[in-house]
This record gives structure tokens, C-alpha cells and sequence, in this order.
């Protein structure tokens, strides 16, 4: 049955994906690469299609098919692509854009002189230059500051590199062996992956691959559209809001209309506010990868991404609102906007599909930028990494602890025992706190503490931690979780409590204190079975009085 | 007499080989087999000592492998567990790498921590990741914590402190404390288990350690009394997962090294065979019921990683263990995995294992569901006289049940499905085979396939097409081969310790001196077991990266003496990076892991051969009948009894071979040689 042959090239082009996720997270240079998995790497068919996707985390689902969509755009008639081209592509606001840091390595697969596929990465580089280090900043106000820019450019012409782009990112950046290495592991890894893609094509047939691969979106539309059935009809709204802009402006409504069928999905967040002064805003095309990975958790978790699976889904939002920004706007700290987007369509949906979605958790990246020079080698260096927190409860059981927010996925922390050596801060405590929060019949997960002292002068933090004022979201009764911020703790022992800050200035024997939240808590608290309560007290994540207080034990 | 027993998941198999007295050469083999007792292990093996005959005094060389670590680790019948470990990093272990495997699943339950957190205790103390000493060792509360630990009934005590990979001293410090404490419970601390960085997975191997050390002390204790009372004269040797064995007393300190004995053992019986063939590189399948697991052998040799855990998949983190496996990529895959067809209309087979109960619904105990052993009945490549060993017939009717579901959901006769189960099967089994192959840079085409396991031969055939494998080897007692395995192996133990270093012609004394002290240690250990120096052989690896990457490739040291060996390395990893990454940097080149192997060479029989008698080929066959060989065409097939082939015989496919344990089949395209060992070795006919 040529049914099954089709099938068994499905699974080829998931393997060759799985295939280029391991060469890109093994050869390359940036922990947020080879530890946060802060990329992702796919294959599309020739028009863009996408077939096959391998995440590290949930963000950039629609960030491959679309930078080749683009490319393609940019790349007709007699500017066609040759054999041997390879692209690169950071543009926020085109191509399934997001940042600068995160850039695209778009690599035409031709078979027979015939372009077949492409294969594609896209991968968070830890500097790519502009003001601050990290490229990331909480106070840029325009896309000029936050680094170099490579709008779709021909990095490989007909298999030679071009050495002027190599010098220019030399000279232009901070760490440039770093970053020029992630920009070869992410022509090794689409190399890779093409050499697999041309392997399933010489053995099955041009024509036998193509079939397989019209076969494969359509089943990834019907799997998609029968889990679609099991969510309840109808239009839901709600409203969320980004608390600053890192200028003490704010806070900024996000607005979401949701409509459910059984055969389609329409996230509308037309009426969010305007695009705002500084890094906190989301391109257009960062809302759709952002909605993305939301609907694949509620339709089709399990099933490898192609991009049958989201045709059922439209994202509306007229241009230039905080989350359909357009250039010049600075969008470095996109991801926490996109994070509360996804978090805003999530507690609409949660309500109707418990089995699916549980209480609100940490919601934020929780991302910490510190940079300065190694007390030992004297070498300069940037520690740049998510952190984990709480998640929520949900109807069946209690909320995670330690784990990443929901933009993360197959992402690490950095083992103290690396961090130590290699950037000379030192880890003074790595553990929940006790802030309080998701109460409930199933309990919230706890937050924590990772507190850095610094070990030598000079060094700077940035960070952007959103829900400094806000709490994770509890659920059909579960109490609210806690807050996310950092915490200066000054040599003298003052102490500045900040949401968003950029380039902090710390002295030795400064100590950084991040805090995460708790997740929010379901249902009534005073369902929770006391022994629960009692072995929660005992293991320290509730204290005495909170058992007293809010579960009468 | 040398005598090997291998307790599996279902099954308890002995190996054992005599020898004429004045030749020394090997006479014959005996191999056993009886039902595994999970409640009480030693108890099967003397059953099975038992039903083969053998006078344990007669045995010069007794080795044994068991799967009691794994099992308690996956039922979590271990013991309860405390962890001690440096102040303000006692929930290290439950934040574990905060990572959600199951991306898209936002409503993912993290799996547990082995040591709940009311019984993980902190110390002051603190090292630097120099190895300094920052903050002293206070052990003031630890005889409350201790208290606390008798209190709660605790067995056993895991003590893991940051940056002790690099100095342990700490450890011991507190390892002494607890024991002028006089309490009953068993202590293991992290240094005795691993010396590679990461405090997590250092915790977690450490921890997992400690829950097994007093069952598995247990079993080994009673085992070797046993065998002692019953005339066992030296005592057993212990196969690791390692692929090496080593003796009783060195793996009670850390009993975690036994947790992959089984399938280590499969592929080392596979490397030794190899060698005797002279076939040195080789790719190794084992197909069980539930998995096939299967490692890439280069120049004799595979690799070795201490990346491993249990419980691990695509949507579980899983539980890391340091310590030293043999690299294998397993996939639920087997004989008993179910096809099934989800929404979309697409057709699985497996993860789901239909196991041994109810099993395949040939087996006609109710299992519902058609299995891969099921589609290699419908095809007619297993011969109703030998299923199960010939115990039973295949249940035809509960066949034709199972697959009416799928025919009617893929509109397919029964013959059809039966041939997509095969071919998703096999195409789940190349990717796997891919995994270790082709993705690591290696070409297929320059290795041998052996296939072991009841399964391996049912497949090997057009597996070995897919891939353009030149050769298959179907072992003599394939079925039995881990067991085997453990005769053919040497003592070894693995050594491997973190320390960055640049390499350049300044760092070779650095690194000479490392390796040095790594080697004093070994011997030291060995000592106690009473090896002497001359006897124990070091082999060097390095795992090298570019300075700035975090993962590494390990690199064979060929010579760590000589005027140019650090440029030879640096060399070589050049061009294995190149091979596994298809491109090379010119950057500076680090070494993050040390890696010493010592031996101790055990005496190793020959591998027995098989007796010609001047039968005929013809002798064999027991029947004929239609095979379908999926795009090769159905053919009329003779069946052959394996016991009856003789060495030098050849034949050409179509032909289908059977013995008790398993069936080789032999496509159209396929010839079959029969080796002096009784091996049938296939090869491509054009």
C-alpha cells in the first residue's frame, strides 16, 4: 500500500528534524542555545510549507514556514535562489520575526536542479552588538539599538561565504567568536538536514516525496480539526495588560476575542493598546507564533508540528498595536509580551477545557542578563538565561515546581557547578521561597529563590521580569499564586526591588536576588485533604500559619 | 567449567561452556533457561544452575549480570532515601533542569523526586569551582539530622556537596562523621559514584545510588552464600553496564553500575563473536518484545557515555545517572508492539506493548490488538510448528479479529496491513539504526549487522537492505546472547573526572599528571582485589569540544607520551567533530573530561564450533510454503531446522530458518553461508 510508504517518509523528515536539533544544540557557542534549547529547526516543502519542526521551545512555531515565505519573496523571477545560497534573517517585523537575537538560517534544498525543500533554524545568538550587552534591553526605544539587522541577505552565494558579512558581524558584536560560531552550527545543522531530505527523495522518488508531503498537511488539518470538536463553541473575550514599558509608564491593555467552531479558531486582539515607547512590544508575526503554540497545546499537543495543523487558526489585529508593533519599534523584550498574550488567551480557554489547561503560572521568561569581567581569567562575560518557577494547579493535579514558563519547553537552567567557572558569579541559595500564594484544592507550585553574588566590579544586570504587581491567576476557586521580580541586595544591606531594569551596575559582593512566582491554585482550598495539607507543612512548602490561615489545619 | 547467568525482564538464561581437560579447548556448550523470580532473583538462578546439571565445583569462572537495580529503581521498591547536601541547594534535586519535554502540554505533571523534601538536609560548608574551600565544614546538626533519619525509619543516605567532583574532601569528612555515629544506615556519597561536573545529575546519580545500595547488597551477599554453601569455589564476577565485569566487593560500593548489565552484555557477546570472525565493526540489534535497542561497534570498540537516564522519553525528563553505559538507543518497538490507527488516519506501531500477557493475539490469550509478531504470521515468515518454541499454535481466529478494526479503517485487506505493520515497524527501526549510524557520520555500508534477541533475525534481512548492509550475522544461540556476552568479558572499570583545560603544548604535563593520578587510584582499587600492577592495561579517552561549546565528543587518547601527542589529539577531535558535525573550527580546543579505562584481561575461551557430520542441505527442510516478502513478491519457501545446518552449507533466499528461540528470515535477494560456529551469515546476492 503506497499509504504506508507515505507514512514511513513522514516519519523520515520528523527524524531528519530531530537530526539538525541535535548538531545545532551540540556545536553551538551560546548557553541560550546549547542549555535554554532557545531555537528551533524545521523543514519546509518549496513553497514553505512547513513539514517538519523541532522545538526547544514553544515559541517559533510560525517562525520558520513564514522567514521562508519571505524569503521567497525577496528571491524571485531573475533574482531566483541558486544551489548553495544559504540566507540569514533576523527582521521582527516580516518572517515570523521576533527579535534580533533570534535569527534564521534559511537553506534551499535543490534536487536535480529542481529547489524541493528548504530546511531552516532559528536560533536566540547570545550578542548580536547594540547598546547593552546581551542585545537585550529594557530601555531601547528603537530598533537601531538592539543590534545588527540582516534583513534576508545571502550570507552563502552558490556555496561561497561571504567573508564582508563574517567582518562585519566580527565588529560589530561582543562575544564574535560566539556568535560566528551559532551561525556555523546553524549551517551545519540545515546542511544536515538537507543532505537527509535529498537521501528520502533519491530512494522513494521526487514525485512519491511530493505526494507524502501533501498527504502529511492534510492529516495534520484533520487531527487538527478533531480535536477542535471536543472544545465548547462559542466567543470568549478577556483583557490582560503589560504593567510597564520600562520607563514607569503603563500599565497597557492587551484585549483578546476568541472564537470557537468546530472547524475554526479566530483570535482577534484588535483594540490592544498602541505600540509603546520602549522594548515591550510583539511584532504581528510574534503574536501568530505566540497564538500558535497555545492552539497546538489545546488541539494537537502530541502530533509533530506541520503546517496543516494550523490552518484552522487566524490571528486579527490591526497594525501597530503593542502586539502588532512595526518598525522602528524596539521589541528586544518581545517575549514577555508574547508570554502574556499566550497567558491571556490561555485563562479564557481554561475554564472550558480543564484537562487541557491548569491555573495561571509564572508567566514570565524571567530573563537576567548579567554581564562583566571573570575575576579569574579576566575575560568578559554575559550569563544569559531564562528562569524557572511555579506553574499552576489543575483539575487532577498540583501545580509543577522548578520548571520553566510556558515559552520555554525542552530548555535547562544552567548548572550552578558550569555557572561558577565560567562566568565567576558565585550561587548563594537555589530554592522555593515561602512568598505565599495558590491556595487551593490542588496546590500552586512554588516559586524560588536563585540568588547570584557578585565576585567581582564593574559587572551589570538587566532583567525583565513581568508580574511584579500582577499574581499568577488561580482557577474555579484556587487563590492567586505571587509575584515575579528582582531584588538588589546591597553590600550595606539596602535592598532595591526591581520588574524591569537595564544595566544595573553592581560591586563586588553585590547579591541579585530573582524571584519567580508561585502558580495559582484550584479549587477550593478547604477540599484539600488535611494529611495533604499536613505533608505540606511538613515538607516546607506551605508554612504553619498558611495551614491555619487558608486550609484550617 | 565457565558458566554465565543473565537474569532478564522475563527470563532467566545460562550459559555454560566446558572444556577438554588436557586441550583447554571448549567442548561443548550447555544453555539453560527458566522463568525469572522477581520476588526472590537468586532463587532462579539456582533454578537454573539446577535444571542444566551443573556441579558449581566443578566452575572455575562464574559471572552474572541482573536486572535487580532497574527493577528497583522502575517499580520503586528501593529503599527510603535522605540526602544531605551543602546549605541553600536542597532543592536542586526536585528543581531538577526545569525542562518540559512534552512541550506543547501545558498541563504536564513532572515526575517526582526520589527523596521527598522533608528528608533533604543541608550542611554549611562550600567549595569553590577551583575546588577551594570557601566556607568550612560545619557538622554541628548532623546528629540531629541523623536523628531525624532513624526517626523516620530511613535505610539509606545520599550525600551529594557542590563542586565535589573537583574536591571531595568534604565528603569524606562527613562520610567519617556519620559512621563514628554508629547508625545503621548506609551512606554512599557522591565522589564514590561520580566525578564529572553538574550538581544536579551528580545528585540524582548519587541519590539513585543510595536507593538501591541496600537491596542490591542484600541480593549480592545472599547470592554469593549461596552459591558459596553449593560449592561455588572463587566468587562471581558482576557484569556493569560498562560492558566490562568486576568483582563482588567493588560493585557493593556503588551498586548503580549494574543498572544496564543486560544489554551491555548482549553487545559485548556481539564484539567478541565479532573479533573471532575478524568483523570489527558492527552494528548491534537486539529485538526484544518491547524494544529493540541498538549500538554502533567501530574498530572493536564501542563508546562508552555517562549521559544516561531512566524513565526517559519524548514527553519525560527522566532520571540522570552518571555512570558509565555502554551508548544504546533504544525504541519501544518489538514483537508484541500494538499497530494502531489514531484520528488522522494514520497507522502506528508501538510504543504500546502488548508484553507477554495477554501478548500477540496469536498467542490466543486475549490479547486484542495485532502485534508485529501477529503481521510476521500473516506473511507466513513464522511457521505455526515453531511459534513459542513450538509450545503452541498461532490462534488464527484471534488474528483475523485483531486486524478488523484496521482493515476497515484503512480500507485494506489483512495481507496489506499486516505488510504496512512491517514496514512502519522497520521504518521506526532504521531510524533508530540511522540514529547511530549515519547521524554520528558513519556509512552502513562499511559495517556488519548482527542481529541477537528473539526478534533480530525475524527483520535482520531487509533491515540489513534498507541500510545496504553488506553482511549479516545470525549468531549461534542468539537468544542467549547476553549471557554469553559476560563469558567474553574483561574486568573493567571506568574512571572519569572533570577538569577544563586548554590543550596546548603547556598543558601536556597537566594533563600526564591527571591521567597519572586517575591511574594510582585505579591500581589502588584493583589492590584491594588483589590485581597486581603488571596485570591491569589503561586505555585514554578525552572529551574534547571548541572552547565556548558546552557539549563534547569523546576522543580515543592514542598516546598521552611523545613529543607531538597533544597536536595528534588536537588532530584527531578536529576530524571527528568534522565527521559527526560536518565542519571544523579554528579555535582553541578544551578537555572537559578525563577518561581512563583500566583492565584487568580475564582468561577468555574460544568460541566453541560446531561438528560437521555430513548431513545434507536437503536434510533440513521441513516444509514448504508461501512466504510474502512485501515489493519482493510472495514466494514458495522451503523452512529449514537451524540444528540441523551444518558448517559450510549455503543456500539462496527465498528461505525462512527456524529454531526454538527465534527465525531468521532469508529474503529472495538474500544467500545464507553457515560458518564453522554454526553462524549463518547473509549476505546480498547481487
Amino acid at each position: 500500500m503506497e499509504k504506508f510508504t507515505l507514512e514511513i517518509i513522514q516519519d523520515a523528515l520528523v527524524a531528519a528534524g530531530d537530526e539538525m536539533f541535535q548538531t545545532l544544540q551540540r556545536t553551538s557557542m551560546s548557553p541560550i542555545i546549547y542549555e535554554s534549547l532557545d531555537y528551533a529547526v524545521g523543514i519546509t516543502d518549496a513553497k514553505g510549507e512547513l513539514l517538519a519542526q523541532g522545538n526547544g521551545v514553544t515559541a517559533f512555531l510560525a517562525a520558520l514556514d513564514s522567514v521562508v515565505r519571505d524569503t521567497l519573496k525577496k528571491y524571485e523571477g531573475d533574482n531566483t535562489l541558486k544551489q548553495g545560497d544559504v540566507i540569514i534573517a533576523n527582521t521582527p517585523y516580516a518572517g515570523g520575526g521576533t527579535h534580533l537575537s533570534d535569527v534564521s538560517v534559511i537553506y534551499p534544498v535543490f534536487y536535480q536542479n529542481e529547489l524541493v525543500a528548504f530546511t531552516v533554524n532559528k536560533a536566540h545568538w547570545t550578542e548580536l552588538g547594540g547598546t547593552f550587552p546581551g542585545s537585550v534591553s529594557t530601555v531601547s526605544t528603537e530598533i537601531y539599538q538592539e543590534g545588527l539587522h540582516f534583513p534576508f541577505i545571502k550570507i552563502k552565494s552558490e556555496g561561497v561565504l561571504n567573508t564582508a558579512i563574517i567582518d562585519i558581524i566580527r565588529a560589530n558584536v561582543r562575544l564574535p567568536d560566539s556568535t560566528l560560531g551559532d551561525l556555523f552550527a546553524g549551517i551545519a545543522a540545515a546542511e544536515v538536514g538537507a543532505n537527509r531530505v535529498c537521501a528520502i527523495i533519491e530512494k522513494y522518488g521526487l514525485n512519491t516525496f511530493k505526494t507524502a508531503t501533501v498527504d502529511f498537511l492534510e492529516y495534520g488539518e484533520r487531527m487538527c480539526i478533531e480535536a477542535l470538536k471536543e472544545i465548547p463553541n462559542g466567543t470568549y473575550e478577556g483583557t490582560a495588560e503589560i504593567e510597564d514599558n520600562g520607563f514607569g509608564e503603563g500599565p497597557f491593555p492587551i484585549k483578546a476575542k476568541i472564537t470557537v467552531t468546530d472547524t475554526e479558531f479566530i483570535a482577534d486582539f484588535n483594540g490592544s493598546h498602541p505600540q509603546v515607547k520602549g522594548a515591550t512590544n510583539l511584532s504581528y508575526s510574534g503574536l501568530v507564533t505566540g497564538c500558535r503554540s497555545l492552539f497546538k497545546a489545546i488541539t494537537t499537543p502530541r502530533m509533530d508540528a506541520n503546517g496543516g495543523a494550523f490552518r484552522p487558526m487566524t490571528v486579527l489585529c490591526e497594525p501597530g498595536t503593542i502586539v502588532s508593533a512595526e518598525t522602528p519599534s524596539a521589541v528586544s523584550v518581545y517575549y514577555e509580551v508574547l508570554i502574556t498574550a499566550i497567558d491571556l488567551v490561555w485563562k479564557i480557554l481554561a475554564p472550558m477545557i480543564p484537562d487541557k489547561l491548569p491555573a495561571g503560572h509564572l508567566r514570565s521568561v524571567c530573563a537576567t542578563f548579567i554581564s562583566g569581567m571573570h575575576p579569574d581569567t579576566n575575560q568578559f562575560y554575559i550569563q544569559a538565561e531564562p528562569l524557572a518557577g511555579g506553574w499552576g494547579a489543575s483539575a487532577t493535579h498540583d501545580g509543577n515546581r522548578g520548571q520553566l514558563s510556558c515559552g520555554s519547553g525542552e530548555s535547562y537552567n544552567i548548572p550552578i557547578e558550569i555557572r561558577e567557572m565560567r562566568y565567576g558569579i558565585e550561587v548563594e541559595q537555589y530554592a522555593f521561597h515561602n512568598e505565599g500564594g495558590g491556595y487551593g484544592e490542588y496546590q500552586g507550585g512554588n516559586g524560588q529563590y536563585v540568588d547570584y553574588k557578585i565576585i567581582s566590579d564593574g559587572a551589570f544586570v538587566t532583567g525583565a521580569f513581568l508580574g511584579e504587581k500582577t499574581k499568577t491567576w488561580g482557577m474555579n476557586g484556587g487563590h492567586d499564586g505571587s509575584n515575579n521580580y528582582f531584588m538588589i541586595i546591597r553590600k550595606d544591606g539596602s535592598q532595591e526591588r526591581h520588574s524591569l531594569g537595564t544595566n544595573i551596575e553592581l560591586e563586588k559582593g553585590d547579591v541579585v536576588r530573582c524571584v519567580t512566582a508561585t502558580g495559582g491554585g484550584y479549587g477550593n482550598p478547604k477540599n484539600r485533604p488535611k494529611d495533604q495539607v499536613q505533608l505540606d507543612v511538613k515538607n516546607g512548602y506551605i508554612t504553619k500559619n498558611e495551614a491555619k490561615k487558608f486550609y484550617n489545619v | 567449567m565457565r558458566v554465565a547467568t543473565d537474569i532478564g525482564g522475563t527470563f532467566t538464561d545460562l550459559v555454560c561452556l566446558e572444556f577438554d581437560k588436557k586441550t583447554g579447548k571448549p567442548i561443548g556448550v550447555k544453555v539453560g533457561k527458566s522463568d525469572t523470580t522477581p520476588s526472590n532473583f537468586e532463587e532462579g538462578i539456582l533454578n537454573t544452575i539446577e535444571k542444566a546439571a551443573i556441579n558449581l565445583k566443578e566452575i572455575e569462572f562464574f559471572a552474572h549480570g541482573t536486572t535487580v537495580v532497574i527493577n528497583a529503581l522502575t517499580e520503586r521498591k528501593g529503599a527510603k532515601t535522605a540526602l544531605i547536601t551543602t546549605k541553600g541547594f536542597r532543592d536542586v534535586l526536585e528543581i531538577a533542569r526545569c525542562n518540559r519535554p512534552d512541550l506543547f502540554n501545558f498541563n504536564f505533571v513532572k515526575q517526582a523526586p526520589f527523596v521527598p523534601r522533608f528528608l533533604r538536609f543541608e550542611v554549611e560548608e562550600r567549595m569553590s569551582y577551583k575546588g577551594e574551600v570557601l566556607k568550612n565544614l560545619n557538622t554541628s546538626t548532623l546528629k540531629s539530622i541523623i536523628k531525624t533519619c532513624e526517626e523516620e525509619k530511613v535505610e539509606a543516605i545520599a550525600i551529594c556537596l557542590l563542586h565535589a567532583y573537583i574536591n571531595p574532601e568534604h565528603e569524606i569528612a562527613l562520610v567519617k562523621e556519620i559512621a563514628n555515629l554508629n547508625t545503621g544506615i548506609e551512606v554512599i556519597s557522591s565522589y564514590e559514584v561520580t566525578r564529572e561536573w553538574r550538581e544536579y545529575e551528580r545528585t540524582s546519580s548519587t541519590v539513585l545510588s543510595a536507593y538501591v545500595l541496600p537491596i542490591a547488597k542484600k541480593y549480592l551477599n545472599n547470592l554469593q552464600k549461596k552459591l558459596k554453601t553449593r560449592g561455588l569455589k572463587e566468587a562471581p564476577y558482576i557484569m556493569q553496564s560498562n560492558g566490562g565485569i568486576t568483582t563482588l566487593n567493588d560493585v557493593k560500593g556503588n551498586p548503580i553500575t549494574m543498572v544496564e548489565s543486560g544489554p551491555a552484555s548482549g553487545v559485548f557477546g556481539a564484539i567478541a563473536l565479532g573479533k573471532v570472525l575478524d568483523k570489527k565493526d558492527l552494528i548491534v540489534l537486539d529485538i526484544g518484545g518491547t524494544t529493540a535497542k541498538c549500538a554502533l561497534v567501530e574498530n572493536g570498540q564501542v563508546k562508552i557515555t555517562t549521559n544516561y537516564k531512566i524513565e526517559h522519553s519524548r514527553t519525560e525528563a527522566g532520571y540522570p545517572i552518571q555512570t558509565p553505559v555502554i551508548e544504546i538507543v533504544e525504541i519501544g518497538n518489538g514483537g508484541g508492539s500494538i499497530a494502531w490507527v489514531d484520528k488522522g488516519g494514520k497507522m502506528h506501531v508501538g510504543p504500546k506493548s502488548a508484553g507477554a500477557m495477554p501478548g500477540p493475539a496469536a498467542y490466543g490469550r486475549g490479547g486484542k490488538n495485532l502485534t508485529t509478531t501477529d503481521a510476521n504470521i500473516i506473511t507466513g515468515r513464522i511457521h505455526p510448528d515453531y511459534f513459542l518454541g513450538g509450545a503452541v499454535k498461532p490462534d488464527l481466529k484471534s488474528i483475523e479479529k485483531a486486524s478488523f478494526s484496521l482493515c476497515k479503517e484503512l480500507n485494506g485487506s489483512k495481507e496489506d496491513i499486516a505488510k504496512g505493520v512491517l514496514r512502519i515497524a522497520n521504518a521506526n527501526m532504521i531510524n533508530a539504526l540511522k540514529l547511530i549510524s549515519v547521524n554520528k557520520g558513519h556509512d552502513p555500508r562499511d559495517f556488519t549487522m548482527m542481529v541477537i534477541g528473539g526478534g533480530g533475525a525475524m527483520h535482520g534481512a531487509d533491515l540489513a537492505r534498507e541500510l545496504q548492509v553488506k553482511e549479516l550475522i545470525v549468531p549461534q544461540n542468539a537468544g542467549v546472547f547476553s549471557a554469553f556476552g559476560m563469558l567474553m568479558s574483561d574486568i573493567r572499570r571506568d574512571y572519569i573526572r572533570t577538569s577544563v583545560i586548554t590543550l596546548s603544548e603547556a598543558s601536556s604535563k597537566v594533563l600526564v599528571t591527571n591521567f597519572d593520578d586517575m591511574k594510582n587510584e585505579a591500581l589502588t582499587n584493583f589492590k584491594v582485589d588483589n590485581y597486581k600492577k603488571e596485570q591491569v592495561t589503561f586505555t585514554y579517552y578525552g572529551d574534547l569540544r571548541y572552547m565556548g561549546q558546552e557539549h563534547y565528543v569523546k576522543v580515543k587518547l592514542e598516546a598521552i607520551t611523545g613529543v607531538h601527542f597533544i597536536k595528534d589529539i588536537i588532530t584527531q577531535f578536529h576530524r571527528e567533530h568534522k565527521r559527526q558535525f560536518t565542519f571544523e573550527l579554528d579555535a582553541p580546543v578544551e578537555l572537559v573530561n578525563y577518561h581512563l579505562v583500566a583492565e584487568v584481561e580475564v582468561d577468555k575461551p574460544d568460541f566453541p564450533k560446531t561438528k560437521n557430520s555430513g548431513k545434507k542441505i536437503a536434510d533440513a527442510i521441513f516444509d514448504v510454503r508461501e512466504v510474502d516478502y512485501d515489493d519482493l513478491g510472495k514466494h514458495q519457501t522451503s523452512f529449514y531446522h537451524r540444528h540441523l545446518l551444518e558448517p559450510n552449507m549455503t543456500f539462496k533466499g527465498p528461505a525462512i530458518i527456524a529454531e526454538n528461540a527465534t527465525t531468521t528470515v532469508v529474503t529472495p535477494n538474500h544467500k545464507v553461508y553457515v560458518d564453522e560456529y554454526g553462524n549463518l551469515i547473509l549476505t546480498s546476492i547481487n
